[in-house]
């Protein structure tokens, strides 16, 4: 019966240590997380004296440059969170930027769906001479990764005179080999008799990509779309090349660094709402379907 | 009717596969021999020049250097954590989907906005890191002759400091990285049948370890092949943090110079189009490379595993 005891009390050791390595591990990653919701709550001194805990005091605080703009002081007392939010909001036009966020991230995957669905139809279910040769070209695109290609696509875009539009921020996306592949394999596990009675009933290749393979594809495609749409909201390299100077067309991740870029002391707190707020979406949509997120997310490692 | 509607299906992806993805490259190999500089008309044949620059010129050095450091650190670190975090969280079953949740949140964190926090933590007064450092002054931990040394006089300046900054990026780079690895090995650890652990014990392997080495990670070979060279290649972009920290020239020293941020730096601030795509096509080389390697090792381990 000691023994037992013991047993039990060793597998209790066992997931006690294994629970306090990963609290640990859970700390440092939720750190910055901390950080950064803190610090979008409080009025600046606090920032700069490290007090106030996470929330701040909460106190009315004076905004200079509200007394600077030659109000009377007392008109210009105002709550740290309402100041820090709503001078994200004033300071740039963080709504545009979100709404360009939405635009492209939506327009990249509509089109790289529109692209590689019917080629990766035709790659999948289609017999045409030289089928092998483009199945093969979509092999060795897997191996060129977009970003390192920059300077040339950059070059070319410029010679259109496409820099500065949502063109410039599209284009290089527009084409996923990494879709046509993915769609590719899915398709080959739809059964030709499926097809086969598409033809019959005398529908064209056309609307049987879109009715009859499109609806049987959705769970693959919402993989492929939370892959597609995570990486361009958060896209950083990509938009600071082709949007140099036009502030109407800055992603969120732009507007973020803009706002760093001349933030000083007193813009702590705002430049930190700002980044909640450019975060916060997909964190919310990633904890409402945490499985679907990890799936399309890790999409390029399934097998 | 079917013999001519191929051709609309895979028209378009396939013009859009030469235009964005091979002539660029095409491209790029081409400028990579000339002085090309955006605006200026004509351009010279240089020959190998740029790349005789790239491996010779000091500053290059430093960003072979910067990228070599940053990789051999983040991809041993995050691929270790990620198994770590996985084989602990696989173990626990059901109670570990919390801790996946948490680890999986620096994933889907835009990275420019985290990267901008963490630099506030590690500002030097009032970020988070040597304020909590400045507290343990005066305890045991003094008997550390570098935390003594930080107490006496100051804790590092961590990203501003020369000698700190690169370890600083990559503690970055581990941080935001390992979750999607721990995530594609839990995927892995699931796909092993339980009943091979069984026959293991039978055969005398009780121990923990004797369990991993004889059956857990040979099972996850080809997970660990696939998760390397993702690992590689994401590393070998980094960009977003360096360009957000160190606007001009590449941190202190230029010991953050790392490639991604030469070929911005050298292409699009300094308009070198030249040396930028030289860059560009040794920078590709590598990720190629190491990507064929992969797909070899994989389709040599598919006969036994």
């Amino acid at each position: 019966m000691s023994e037992a005891r013991a047993q039990s009390f060793r597998f209790n050791t066992g997931a006690a240590t294994t629970h306090a390595i990963l609290i640990v591990g859970a700390l440092i990653v939720l750190l910055p997380f901390y950080t950064m919701i803190s610090l979008s709550l409080k009025a600046p001194h606090e920032i700069m004296q490290q007090t106030g805990g996470f929330i701040g005091a909460q106190e009315a605080f004076r905004d200079d440059y509200c007394v600077k703009l030659g109000n009377a002081a007392e008109n210009c007392m105002v709550n740290p969170i309402i100041y820090n939010y709503s001078t994200a909001f004033e300071k740039a036009p963080l709504v545009r930027y979100l709404l360009n966020g939405l635009i492209v991230t939506v327009s990249i995957f509509v089109i790289q769906v529109l692209v590689a669905l019917p080629c990766a139809y035709a790659l999948a279910k289609l017999r045409f001479w030289g089928r092998e040769a483009v199945f093969a070209l979509v092999l060795f695109c897997l191996l060129i990764p977009v970003h390192a290609i920059a300077l040339p696509l950059y070059i070319m875009l410029a010679k259109a005179g496409l820099t500065n539009t949502y063109a410039a921020l599209i284009i290089p996306w527009t084409i996923s080999v990494f879709g046509i592949f993915l769609m590719r394999q899915f398709f080959m596990t739809v059964p030709d008799d499926l097809i086969d009675a598409a033809r019959m009933d005398g529908m064209t290749e056309f609307a049987i990509i879109w009715r009859v393979m499109l609806p049987t594809a959705i769970p693959a495609l919402m993989a492929f779309g939370i892959f597609s749409v995570v990486a361009h909201w958060n896209d950083y390299f990509w938009p600071r090349i082709v949007i140099t100077g036009n502030r109407d067309l800055f992603t969120p991740p732009l507007g973020l660094r803009e706002f760093k870029g001349d933030a000083d002391g007193d813009n702590f707190g705002p430049m930190m709402a700002t980044a909640c707020i450019i975060v916060t979406p997909l964190i919310v949509c990633f904890l409402l379907a945490q499985r679907r997120f990890i799936e399309g997310i890790t999409l390029s490692g399934m097998k | 009717m079917q013999s001519r509607a191929h051709l609309w299906f895979i028209g378009p992806a396939m013009a859009l596969m030469f235009i964005v993805l091979l002539i660029p490259i095409l491209i790029a190999v081409g400028l990579s021999l000339t002085d090309y500089s955006l605006g200026n008309q004509g351009a010279e044949f240089v020959g190998l020049e740029n790349y005789e620059r790239i491996f010779t010129r000091s500053t290059y050095e430093k960003m072979f250097v910067a990228t070599f450091r940053y990789v051999f650190v983040v991809v041993p670190l995050t691929v270790g954590l990620g198994l770590g975090a996985a084989l602990l969280i696989h173990s626990l079953g059901r109670f570990g989907d919390l801790y996946k949740t948490i680890y999986f949140l620096p994933v889907m964190a835009a990275l420019i906005a985290m990267a901008i926090v963490w630099e506030f933590a590690f500002h030097p007064t009032i970020g988070i890191i040597n304020s909590t450092l400045e507290k343990g002054c005066g305890t045991f931990l003094e008997a550390w002759p570098w935390y003594a040394k930080g107490c006496e006089r100051t804790f590092p300046l961590w990203l501003n400091d020369r000698d700190y900054a690169i370890w600083t990026v990559s503690f970055i780079g581990v941080w935001q990285g390992f979750g999607f690895n721990m995530v594609l090995y839990l995927a892995g650890l699931t796909s092993i049948p339980p009943q091979l652990y069984d026959a293991a014990e039978m055969d005398g392997a009780t121990r923990g370890w004797d369990r991993f080495r004889l059956v857990t990670w040979p099972l996850l070979g080809p997970t660990t092949v696939f998760v390397v060279t993702i690992s590689f290649i994401r590393s070998f972009q980094v960009f977003d943090m360096v360009e957000a920290f160190y606007p001009q020239g590449g941190g202190p020293s230029k010991s953050v110079f790392v490639m991604m941020f030469a070929i911005y730096e050298k292409g699009i601030q300094q308009n070198l189009m030249g040396i930028g795509a030289a860059i560009t096509v040794v920078f590709l080389a590598f990720v190629m490379v190491l990507t064929v390697i992969q797909r070899w090792l994989v389709e040599r381990r598919t006969h036994y595993v």
